[in-house]
């Protein structure tokens, strides 16, 4: 278990985060979703004991990172949002240095470094210097060299941004495969549809507060009744009225405690109208909108 | 703090303009200016090539303050300071391991001139032992004072210019490029508030005057002190710098 406890950080005069209370359970993946700007990295930051001063305090299994800190970096293994390797060496140097690190030698070393190789796939191309990879090889190795020591808990800062969907497929499958491991992932982003997809409980960051957290389902359930969507050429706030609609992409959301009765009440008043929508259907609120509602955010606003 | 050690060693032997900073143009250095001041009437030979070999020697010595700063700003921006303060290196062996490879390089460039001096001009090298010490604390004080620039420096930029400051001033404040006795009164009680010129003093000692450990004392505790002095300062920044590259 993982214990966030008032966890607050200030730069100078600004407020980064502010009264941070999180818990994250063993062996499962938590999800930390905000803008940029949010104060994610920071805590991320603070939590891989990069950042030290900073007021709270965080636990690992009951030991406090104040007083227990070169324990607690044993068990973590940070992956940042930069790529941090050195790009003039090979893979396997790269390995080799933070295996180092991490407190590894010998046998043992080259035994997880080959291990880690075959699962980041780029075991082909360990004596390649990292100047000739590609953005998602180097995002791989970036994630291979914090593997190195099995840790724990796994750190991991916005890992697939700026990089192509296959390369994305291929760090999900590493993290699906740490997840049935038994590892611990924290997982920061700001695109929504990755943390749902990978992760069991989420915290909603914004502007340097958790304004809402949670196993994820648990939160969709909460915030997310169901709505209607509809769209079409005709369809507007007056063809909708007296159902009040907000607008979505091409369409509206009719909001409703029961939606059934006011898909009835919806399709009644279109036939009277005489309009046929080009879409009408349930709508279940991603953590996207979850969001928007919390906040008036959207995650790709900042 | 080895592994650290290592991968920057590794890092500078792939670094063809350190090859060229450090070894191939002092060499081009000597071998022009012992030309150029062979030919003048009055000056002995010896003279010239104790002058100008360990000269250069020294000056060039200051320019791995230069790769020190450019090592530490990248490490710094491109977030490698962060990600190892995330493991369970203490810090101190990052910085330990970081300065290791540029004194183990420096000690290589003196070496390295000081036997293209035998080879080519016959230099006299005197009492190793002396030699070496002098050695040590030339290396000392050139990669101390880089790596209290690196840690106080906001760009690589503003290095490379206090560098070129440190290396061409001290040099000529030093005697370095001209000896100290044919400078103005003014500048030659200036030039002992110069490093380079006790440097240089140092092996003028060992060399000409066949000068042992006992006979460079005063040199070698002035290099000393003025590299534990960088080093002090490397220090005192070094938790700025860590703070700048945490956040």
């Amino acid at each position: 278990m993982i214990k966030i406890d008032h966890v607050s950080k200030t730069y100078d005069a600004a407020q980064a985060l502010t009264d941070i209370n999180l818990e994250i359970a063993e062996g499962t993946c938590f999800g930390l979703v905000g803008p940029n700007g949010a104060g994610k990295s920071t805590l991320m930051k603070i939590l891989a004991g990069i950042i030290l001063d900073f007021d709270g305090d965080m636990f690992f299994n009951g030991h406090g990172v104040s007083n227990e800190r070169m324990f607690i970096k044993k068990q973590i293994g940070y992956i940042p949002q930069d790529i941090c390797l050195e790009e003039t060496l090979t893979a396997r140097d790269n390995l080799l240095l933070f295996g180092h690190l991490y407190g590894l030698s010998g046998k043992k070393l080259h035994e997880r470094i080959e291990a880690v190789l075959e699962q980041i796939g780029l075991t082909n191309r360990s004596k390649d210097v990292v100047l000739s990879f590609s953005g998602g090889m180097k995002r791989r190795l970036n994630i291979g060299c914090a593997l190195l020591h099995e840790p724990a808990v796994i750190i991991m800062d916005e890992p697939t941004v700026g990089i192509d969907p296959q390369s994305r497929n291929s760090i999900f499958t590493i993290i699906k495969q740490l997840k049935a491991a038994g590892s611990t992932i924290i997982y920061s982003s700001h695109y929504m549809e990755e943390v749902e997809q990978l992760c069991d409980s989420v915290g909603l960051i914004d502007k340097g507060r958790v304004v809402e957290g949670g196993q994820m389902q648990e939160l969709l359930e909460r915030h997310g009744k169901p709505s209607l969507f509809i769209s079409g050429d005709a369809i507007g706030p007056k063809s909708l009225e007296p159902l009040t609609a907000m607008k979505k992409g091409d369409g509206y959301l009719v909001n409703s405690e029961d939606p059934m009765a006011t898909l009835e009440q919806l399709i009644a008043s279109l036939r009277s109208q005489d309009i046929k929508p080009k879409r009408l259907e349930l709508y279940y609120p991603r953590l996207e909108d979850i969001f928007f509602t919390l906040t008036g955010t959207q995650l790709r606003d900042v | 703090m080895w592994a650290i050690a290592q991968v920057e060693f590794k890092k500078k032997i792939q670094d063809k303009g350190l090859w060229f900073w450090t070894f191939i143009l002092p060499v081009i250095f000597i071998v022009g200016f012992v030309a150029i001041f062979s030919g003048q009437e009055g000056v002995e030979y010896t003279e010239i090539v104790t002058q100008i070999i360990p000269g250069y020697t020294v000056m060039f010595t200051f320019f791995i303050m230069i790769s020190i700063v450019i090592a530490f700003v990248k490490d710094r921006e491109n977030g490698m300071v962060a990600r190892v303060a995330s493991t369970p290196l203490p810090i101190k062996h990052f910085f330990m391991g970081k300065w290791i490879p540029f004194m183990i390089l420096v000690l290589l460039q003196i070496a390295v001139l000081l036997l293209f001096g035998v080879l080519v001009y016959d230099l006299p090298l005197g009492d190793p032992a002396a030699l070496i010490i002098i050695s040590l604390m030339q290396a000392f004080i050139a990669t101390s004072w880089g790596m209290a620039m690196a840690v106080l420096v906001k760009t690589e930029n503003m290095g490379i210019a206090l560098t070129q400051v440190i290396a061409m001033g001290g040099a000529l404040l030093g005697g370095l490029w001209m000896p100290v006795e044919i400078m103005p009164d003014l500048l030659q009680k200036i030039s002992r508030f110069v490093p380079q010129y006790w440097g240089l003093e140092g092996y003028k000692e060992i060399i000409l005057n066949d000068g042992t450990i006992i006979d460079i004392w005063q040199h070698t505790l002035i290099l000393f002190a003025c590299g534990a002095a960088g080093i002090l300062i490397a220090l005192l920044g070094y938790k700025r710098y860590l703070k700048q590259s945490r956040s």
